[in-house]
């Protein structure tokens, strides 16, 4: 439903022409306001999502990698009416949409909802489906951005794109050098039973909403260390990690709910999941969040023990870590997770050295 | 007037007049309530070491394991409530509301709360840690102390500063900040949850959890820094209230002719067995190495049973389960308190609520356990007739 804006004719006199046209417009514009008009980028929290994330593409990727791009997009066109089924990122979009609408209650004229952009390589011809399925499913996906096989990074800093979620990690990778916040997403195998009501984000600490910073000097000069270094620095906040923004904004959206009295009710839930120890480096965390004028809804200091079970308990629709084996590890558990590729903990992936991240606090 | 979305930074820089923010009181244990200066933020970043936090780190963690993993370790998870003193912070909460509360405990976040009920508990917990890592450095076999807490994370900071002054090691945090904690207990694997609230307990235990309420009571008697002790009730603490069941319903002698048809078959278990099982895993660990007499966990068994008509069925059972108990007293019926008073345990555990206060008057802590048919009899006093 794009806006067509017809040129005004330059005659003033109204023919019948003009005239059943004139009329067709206001019959179009009164037909408009029903559907809620989307924000523009500065005012709103833009999520992009790659196809692959938000459908499950996996058998049609296959095709494109055995067979080549034009059996792929031939079957695509040829399944048109088909919709996919529901990726990694499907219940995380759909809780954003639920979202939107309680804002929209709340505010009716704010500009300051979630904005939800379709960012895929895919050429042109395969849009076809992806529309048809993002109908099926009822989402209100109406910016898109087909690159037909170019990098989307430029077009993410064009809408102002406050997370990018995808699969392919190279272009994570991009996207987090350019200051974007950003995460490649893993589906887990497991059904989990997610909240249709709240939109529950669950972030790491260090190297996610936190620079890597202290996690450099656990890996260079150990725990004890480390200790020392943080209770030494606990009032000198830490610098910021690539998914803080995002919090901030989602910060931002959860002020508005508090201001109209809906904290007991708020849709959205944020939670802290650090192995971090409490007594021992915690302070410094909280206090930088404070310092930031951030709050955080629930706080969980792990001091080593593993994530999975709690985020299991959590059950969020989202899990943001940098380092692979907690994904893993959530994703066990039925955790949808997603990785940020940022910070020393990418260079510790082989035998022993996994240890140490789980030691770490 | 504070806008109603406390804005921490304005809190920081004290550019909000009316908060007051007092130093950080690093001796006192109880805080200065009264006395406060204006908060003068150019400080922050000096005050980068008159914490009282670092003298305290005397030990190295790298030497021994201090952060278990959940499966080996006996997990205790405690609340905000039980472990400190917040008596004044909850009337803020339950009278003003969430914002002034929150913001009250940004006020005073330097000063340390007063230690609550459970915290002797736990610094015996700690002291026995300790005596098991010097006999197996390298195993996890530990005690592991969760905070469990309904706090928002604005909290944590005075929590974290609290338990820093006072030299406790509790790094495993769970701050849910309003919803229920009880999920977590079960991902954490918990052994045994303490709380103030009876609600959170009693859905604690409908999960299977351990799970007791604590009470703050004026009257402490001096407890051993040593050796922790742990007295139990028995029935429907330890067993099941199946016998209790019968005494309530068909009295007394009922109830011993029943006690010994059945002398031979098991109790059923109890909500606290499991704990108990987890002390005497750990207690096995110390008479391993000869040190049974020198044990720095002791376990005691204080039931209002009689020994020679109804005692023989408890001593089978806990027989039959494997566990041993370091004393047991039958009390028939006499009052628990000048007994518990000698015992001076860290925790008693008992299902009536009658005990509970009992021990309370004389100085024990005391935690009940709404488990069984005697939660319905808490009202009526007949159960301070013996069994």
């Amino acid at each position: 439903m794009s806006e067509i804006k017809p040129e005004d004719p330059a005659t003033a006199e109204l023919s019948a022409e003009e005239k059943d046209w004139a009329a067709a417009k206001a019959f179009f514009d009164s037909l408009k306001t029903k559907v809620p008009r989307p924000p523009k980028p500065r005012n709103a929290v833009t999520i992009a999502v790659s196809s692959r994330t938000l459908f499950n593409m996996v058998a049609e990727r296959k095709i494109y990698e055995d067979d080549g791009l034009e059996t792929y997009v031939g079957f695509q066109v040829k399944h048109e009416d088909e919709p996919l089924k529901p990726g990694p990122a499907f219940p995380f979009v759909k809780a954003l949409m639920n979202v939107n609408s309680r804002l929209r209650e709340l505010y009716p004229d704010s500009e300051e909802l979630f904005d939800i952009v379709l960012m895929t390589n895919n050429h042109a011809e395969v849009g076809v489906r992806l529309i048809n399925s993002i109908n099926h499913y009822g989402l209100t996906i109406e910016r898109f951005c087909m690159t037909g096989g170019e990098s989307p990074i430029g077009y993410l800093k064009a809408y102002m794109t406050n997370l990018y979620l995808s699969k392919d990690s190279k272009k994570v990778i991009d996207a987090i050098e350019e200051g974007i916040a950003a995460a490649t997403m893993f589906m887990s195998e497991k059904e989990s039973n997610l909240s249709d009501t709240q939109l529950r984000v669950a972030f790491d600490g260090d190297a996610v909403l936190f620079s890597d910073e202290s996690e450099i000097i656990v890996k260079q000069h150990g725990l004890d260390s480390f200790f020392e270094h943080e209770k030494m620095n606990e009032n000198k906040p830490l610098a910021q990690g690539p998914l803080k923004c995002f919090l901030e904004a989602l910060g931002k959206l959860q002020r508005k709910f508090y201001e109209k009295n809906e904290r007991m009710n708020c849709p959205i839930r944020t939670f802290l999941v650090t192995a971090r120890s409490a007594a021992s480096s915690g302070a410094r965390v909280l206090k930088t969040l404070r310092t930031w004028g951030l709050e955080i809804d629930e706080a969980l200091f792990l001091a080593g023990a593993p994530k999975g079970p709690l985020l299991q308990k959590i059950r969020p629709h989202i899990f943001f870590d940098d380092q692979m084996h907690h994904i893993e590890g959530a994703k066990e558990l039925g955790t949808i997770s997603a990785h940020v590729p940022y910070g020393i903990g990418q260079k510790y992936h082989k035998g022993k050295l996994i240890e140490q991240p789980e030691k770490k606090e | 007037m504070v806008k109603m979305s406390l804005d921490p930074i304005q809190v920081m820089s004290g550019q909000v007049k009316e908060l007051k923010v007092s130093p950080s009181s690093n001796g006192d244990t109880r805080g200065s309530w009264e006395e406060k200066e204006v908060f003068d933020p150019n400080q922050l970043d000096r005050t980068a070491k008159p914490k009282p936090v670092t003298g305290r780190r005397a030990r190295k963690v790298e030497g021994g394991v201090f952060f278990p993993k959940p499966e080996n370790a006996v997990t205790v998870a405690v609340s905000s409530r039980v472990l400190f003193r917040t008596e004044r912070e909850q009337r803020v909460f339950e009278q003003k509301g969430v914002e002034e509360y929150l913001r009250y405990q940004i006020e005073h976040e330097n000063e340390p709360f007063a230690p609550g009920p459970a915290f002797p508990f736990v610094k015996a917990l700690e002291t026995v840690n300790a005596r098991l890592r010097d006999l197996y450095p390298q195993s996890e076999e530990l005690f592991d102390i969760v905070l469990v807490t309904y706090n928002h994370a604005h909290v944590g900071i005075r929590l974290i500063n609290t338990i820093n002054h006072h030299n406790l090691f509790i790094e495993r945090f769970c701050m849910t900040g309003g919803s229920s904690p009880i999920g977590y207990l079960k991902a954490w694997q918990t052994n045994l949850y303490l709380s103030a609230d009876a609600e959170k307990v009693r859905e604690a235990l409908a999960e299977g959890i351990a799970a007791a309420t604590m009470f703050f009571t004026d009257k402490i008697t001096e407890v051993s820094e040593s050796q922790l002790r742990v007295a139990f009730d028995g029935d429907a603490v330890l067993f099941s209230d199946e016998s209790e069941r019968i005494f309530k319903t068909h009295g007394l002698d009922k109830f011993f002719e029943h006690e010994r048809e059945n002398e031979d078959i098991l109790l059923d278990h109890g909500p606290l067995k499991g704990f108990l099982e987890a002390l005497g895993k750990l207690q096995k660990k110390f008479y391993a190495k000869g040190q049974r007499l020198d044990c720095p966990i002791r376990t005691y068994l204080v039931t209002a049973r009689s020994a020679a008509s109804s005692g023989i069925r408890a001593l089978k059972t806990l027989r039959a389960w494997g566990l041993e108990i370091d004393e047991a007293l039958f009390l028939a019926g006499a009052p628990k308190g000048p007994m518990l008073e000698k015992i001076r345990p860290h925790i008693y555990f008992d299902d009536q609520m009658f005990h509970v206060e009992g021990a309370a008057e004389m100085g024990t802590v005391a935690a009940h356990v709404p488990y069984g048919i005697a939660q319905k009899y808490s009202r009526q006093q007949n159960s301070s007739t013996g069994k």
